[in-house]
């Protein structure tokens, strides 16, 4: 069985130079600031959408983009 | 000429702690024992005892509880005990004052709390020559048994935030990391670490000595013992004041002489009061001491406008938000000072984007004083959007530093 705990998107600011890349793979948690830096909603991450999530983290160019907590399996 | 310079600066409400002493200047070794006896040899449960029956916190703006601190380090391994005297606050002088007349205090607290936790070394971080100097004299004037370094950061608002101190103390740039790590975890060099600033470390001496029944006899139950505290701005005897905890603002500003008028509490991140009357001088409001009087001779908005430029000109230049929205609400105050009503709704806006959008705490903590500003003097802001401006020069009462300082 795998459990999932709550994860939310955070971002590291010193990495982060506004590609945006962010606000298009996951436009329910990020949208653009008028600079075009990432504003989150900072909502919490559901089990389903963890994948597109993880997608997402490793697409930013910057590697500014990560999961706040791990997610921890049972096995 | 340090001394002269100090001596002027310090005076003391109540009953002298850790100003005690000084009134000829600087304690060297035999004035500091004379005056305080000898450091108790105290093991680590003991201080966080101490620590706790007090509430200490922290004296260097975020008023953590210094026992939770403790709490938070592990049993064993603990590399170093930092001791942050980078006074990144432009207005403070307390940790310079106390590094430079009152280094053996900080020293004891300092050293006695590294052996109690087994950590073998000590590290200072100064960004003032005088205290400099005047800690590394102190250092060859006794035999700790410890490495005890000292280190002379930049002085920039930023390059005092712990982290910005530790990459500082390990050779690197002093900017915050943008991982948040608990010093407490991973401090210097990754390692566990205590670190403080330089006036919780003199409390811990003081506390060390007398005890939480002693230390307790001055100040709030809650908060008890006492508190070093910046005057400066229209106040006719600016300086470094020593008072009980808890003391009425108002005393604070009769006893400095203060202009009446508007009052900033807790530096340049902090707040702008609504009133002065029925505040009380305590943690986590009064933040790192600074309490800053404006007078009714100056514009508020203009002052407020200057401190914003010297704000953006501080941040570390690492994070988009902070760097473009400080920018911007400098641009904003700029207009609405020349009563343009599209900067105060720029400035509005540009208030929300800023807090929690950093690698470190600048800012939110600029966002509350500007925020702060444009709450209490409403009345100037509207002022200013009417055409005609308050009619008041800005005089420069809120220092700004040229550059670093
Ligand atoms: S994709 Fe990465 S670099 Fe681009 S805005 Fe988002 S977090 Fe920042
Ligand atoms: S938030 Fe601002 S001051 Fe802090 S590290 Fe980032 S750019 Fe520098």
């Amino acid at each position: 069985m795998v459990t999932t705990t709550a994860s939310k998107v955070e971002i590291d600011w010193t990495r982060c130079d506004g590609h945006g890349l962010c606000a298009t793979l996951l436009p329910n948690d990020v949208v653009l600031d008028e600079w075009g830096f990432p504003v989150l909603n900072g909502r919490e991450i559901t089990a389903g959408e963890l994948p597109h999530a993880r997608r997402a983290v490793l697409a930013c160019p910057a590697l500014a983009l990560r999961l706040d907590r791990p997610v921890e399996r049972d096995a | 000429m340090i001394l002269q310079d100090a001596r002027v600066q310090l005076r003391v409400i109540g009953e002298p702690r850790l100003l005690a002493g000084l009134d000829q200047g600087r304690a060297d070794r035999q004035r500091h024992l004379f005056t305080h006896g000898a450091q108790p040899d105290l093991n680590r449960e003991a201080y966080t005892q101490l620590a706790e029956a007090v509430g200490l916190r922290g004296r260097g703006g975020a008023a953590f509880p210094v026992a939770l601190k403790l709490a938070d380090l592990p049993a064993k391994g603990i590399e170093a005990v930092v001791v942050n005297g980078s006074e990144s606050e432009p207005v403070s002088r307390k940790d310079r004052l106390l590094l430079t007349l009152a280094p053996h205090l900080v020293l004891d607290g300092a050293t006695g709390l590294a052996r109690a936790l087994g950590a073998p070394h000590v590290l200072i971080a100064v960004h003032d020559a005088a205290a400099a100097t005047s800690i590394r004299e102190a250092i060859m004037e006794r035999d700790d048994g410890l490495a005890i370094e000292v280190t002379d950061t930049p002085g920039r608002f930023v390059a005092g935030e712990a982290r910005a101190v530790l990459s500082a103390l390990e050779g690197g740039k002093a900017v915050p990391p943008g991982r948040r790590a608990l010093p407490t975890r991973k401090g210097y060099h990754r390692r566990p670490t205590f670190l403080s600033n330089v006036e919780t470390f003199a409390q811990l001496a003081v506390l060390a000595r007398l005890g939480p029944k002693g230390y307790s006899s001055t100040g709030l139950i809650s908060e008890p013992g006492t508190q070093l505290l910046t005057v400066d701005g229209a106040v006719e005897r600016p300086g470094v004041v020593e008072t009980p905890t808890g003391v009425p603002l108002e005393a604070v500003l009769q006893f400095s002489g203060a202009a009446r008028g508007p009052v900033l509490l807790g530096g340049y991140h902090g707040k702008w009061l609504p009133e002065t009357d029925g505040v009380y001088l305590q943690r986590p409001e009064v933040s790192a001491g600074i309490i800053l009087a404006l007078g009714t001779e100056t514009c508020p908005l203009g002052e407020v406008h200057r401190v914003s430029q010297w704000l953006a000109s501080q941040s570390a230049g690492q994070c988009g938000p902070c760097v473009f929205g400080l920018a911007s609400l400098v641009d904003d105050f700029d207009r609405l000072v020349k009563g343009d009503p599209a900067g105060w709704h720029d400035a509005q806006r540009h208030l929300g984007l800023v807090p929690g959008r950093g690698a470190c705490a600048h800012p939110d903590g600029s966002a509350r004083f500007l925020a702060s500003a444009l709450e209490v003097f409403g009345e100037d802001v509207r002022l200013h959007l009417d055409g005609g401006g308050c009619g008041r020069p800005v005089l420069g009462v809120l220092p700004v530093p040229g550059g670093s300082w």
